[in-house]
């Protein structure tokens, strides 16, 4: 089991539930490290001052706040520790939310909270809450501090374990109104041509199952690092790919229906097979 | 899998006008034979405040130099090269070129080739998100996009190739507009069946289940993002605020450590109105104007009092 990234306890009303924080996500990417082309050896960061000319070492250098006007402020350790959280090694629950109204776009960072210890108290406030919660497709809202920083997070069951998601605050989540989504009277679509597109969807639609997709690039990046280390040459990306232009949009989407029906080698599901198979 | 309705559109964002930025990517989703051409904007803004670093003597704003560890010389970044370590200190060395083949084709497509329900895809996949802007001529087939998705409550699943990298990406609607979402990849994230959880000896009574469900309901309410804004970020802007009036930061004070009684107890109690982080304001349901900074024990009253700034 992973190494605990914060111990404490979540609490709902009176209830303590002895909980630790796990990470719910695996870093699988391939990490590289920065050399001298030239000799191979390793490069390292180094703090410079342009005024000194001079390498600076980490304990003379504070942080400044580039104010709108340009003036800088500068502000030290202890001034910034003055006003960060307090490490209340607690998760207040503020309110419990139907999940459904709690929109993906705010989900930040998956974790797991898991029964600080195997305990029976801890065992037991954590097997209620669990079962309290997925009884009713509740999520809990509350905040914890981790780190220094003060996280709004969204707590739900899956499986009998409780995820514990980080969230966006509302004002860092920009609004859809500013975007061009081509809402004048004029795009709106004819019943016929909505119908055929939904028919296309519908051609095209599957059960969603997240073990059918792979991760592409992280196979072809490590391929490369494999070709490079038996000394093979490594082959430059294809030319751009650009759509061909279409005919009007009701001749697309009849054409593509037509072709989805059009005997066993174009319907919906022999197509995805091949697009795989590339 | 949580099943999921369709997005409350009206708690979307803050709503806080300050225009769309300039798109970070121009392309074409299609789907079948339908081309739609689109521009891809951020959704998410990094609010947090960043600072500089500084030489605290003079003010002078510190350089980061890439430096050979061997040679102790500055090294331009053209001559870089990147290294995969394949054991202690030996490496597979790659130009920065042959890692952006692995990209693969420098596609300008985005093939929606599945879909699926919109609320199938757990909330753990879901990466980053992005709003689609209509492209060139594109109007009558992004909103055709969008009322068959939204119609169907389906998304479009696809692959994006950005900044040298292939995505897996979801496409959906979204408040009135197309929204893109990365997507974790399944081997991405641990799957809770594998997460070995100690059980109790004995089950929670019946009648703790049904207490702790009563405790749910009273403290059920709507989501109201609104209600909620990073309180750290706002105090980190009013140290700065003050520093720059040249006066000196408040002092901070202490919370109050409130000790637990058992479960049981700790159900009936709560039950009864005490809680420990709204003491005494009990039952109900919690209200707007105090779920957000005001929501707080008695002793971070400092912190409940920094100022909103909705």
């Amino acid at each position: 089991m992973a190494r605990p990234l914060w111990t404490g306890s979540l609490s709902f009303g009176l209830v303590n539930v002895p909980v630790m924080l796990v990470t719910a996500v695996k870093d699988l990417d391939l990490h590289f490290r920065q050399l001298h082309e030239k000799d191979g050896s390793p490069i390292e960061s180094q703090r410079w001052c342009p005024e000194d000319d001079a390498e600076v070492p980490y304990e003379e250098i504070t942080r400044s706040y580039e104010c709108a006007d340009g003036t800088e402020v500068m502000i030290s350790d202890l001034e910034l520790e003055a006003v960060e959280p307090r490490r209340t090694r607690t998760i207040d629950i503020e309110q419990f939310v139907d999940l459904a109204e709690v929109d993906p776009i705010y989900f930040d960072h998956p974790y797991f909270l898991l029964p600080a210890s195997a305990d029976d108290g801890a065992t037991r406030a954590y097997k209620l809450l669990t079962e309290v919660m997925g009884q009713t497709d509740r999520a809990a809202l509350g905040r914890f501090v981790m780190r220094a920083k003060e996280y709004l997070a969204i707590a739900r069951v899956r499986d009998g374990a409780l995820t514990l998601t980080t969230m966006l605050f509302a004002d860092e989540v920009r609004t859809a109104k500013d975007v061009d989504g081509a809402t004048q009277k004029s795009h709106r679509p004819t019943s016929k041509q909505l119908n055929a597109a939904i028919a296309v969807i519908e051609e095209l639609s599957c059960e969603w199952d997240s073990e059918k997709y792979k991760d592409r690039y992280r196979a072809r990046l490590r391929s490369v690092v494999q070709r490079k280390r038996k000394g093979q040459t490594v082959m430059a990306p294809d030319a751009v790919k650009q759509p061909s232009p279409v005919p009007d949009l009701m001749a697309a989407l009849e054409q593509t229906l037509a072709e989805m029906s059009d005997g066993p080698e174009g319907n919906g599901s022999s197509k995805r097979a091949r697009q795989e198979a590339r | 899998m949580v099943s999921r309705g369709r997005p409350v559109e009206t708690t979307l964002g803050a709503g806080i006008a300050r225009g769309m930025p300039r798109s970070i990517w121009n392309g074409t989703i299609t789907f079948g034979l339908i081309a739609v051409p689109i521009k891809v904007h951020s959704a998410v803004e990094d609010r947090s405040v960043h600072f500089h670093q500084v030489h605290a003597k003079d003010g002078a704003r510190i350089k980061q130099r890439r430096v050979c560890a061997k040679e102790g010389k500055e090294v331009p970044y053209k001559q870089v090269a990147m290294g995969y370590e394949i054991k202690n200190g030996e490496y597979v060395v790659l130009a920065k070129e042959e890692i952006v083949a692995a990209a693969g084709e420098q596609s300008r497509l985005i093939e929606l080739e599945d879909f699926v329900g919109a609320g199938d895809i757990d909330p753990v996949h879901y990466d980053r998100t992005y709003y689609l802007g209509t492209g060139k001529n594109g109007h009558e087939s992004y909103r055709l996009l969008h009322d068959a998705l939204e119609k169907a409550s389906r998304a479009g699943l696809g692959r994006w190739v950005f900044h040298n990298r292939e995505y897996l990406v979801a496409v959906r609607a979204l408040a009135g507009v197309l929204a893109l979402h990365t997507i974790r990849f399944a081997d991405e994230l641990v799957e809770p069946g594998t997460l070995d959880i100690p059980g109790p000896s004995r089950a929670p009574s019946r009648r703790e289940v049904q207490m702790a469900g009563q405790l749910v309901e009273s403290l059920r309410a709507d989501f109201d993002p609104q209600a909620f804004h990073d309180g750290y970020r706002e105090r980190v802007l009013e140290l700065i605020a003050t520093k720059a009036r040249g006066e000196e930061p408040a002092p901070t004070e202490e919370p109050e450590v409130v000790e637990a009684p058992d479960l049981a107890a700790a159900l009936e109690a709560s039950l009864a109105g005490g809680s420990r982080s709204s003491a005494g304001r009990g039952k109900g349901k919690p209200s707007r104007g105090e779920s957000g900074a005001g929501k707080r024990p008695a002793g971070k009253s400092a912190r409940g009092k920094t100022k909103s700034r909705r």
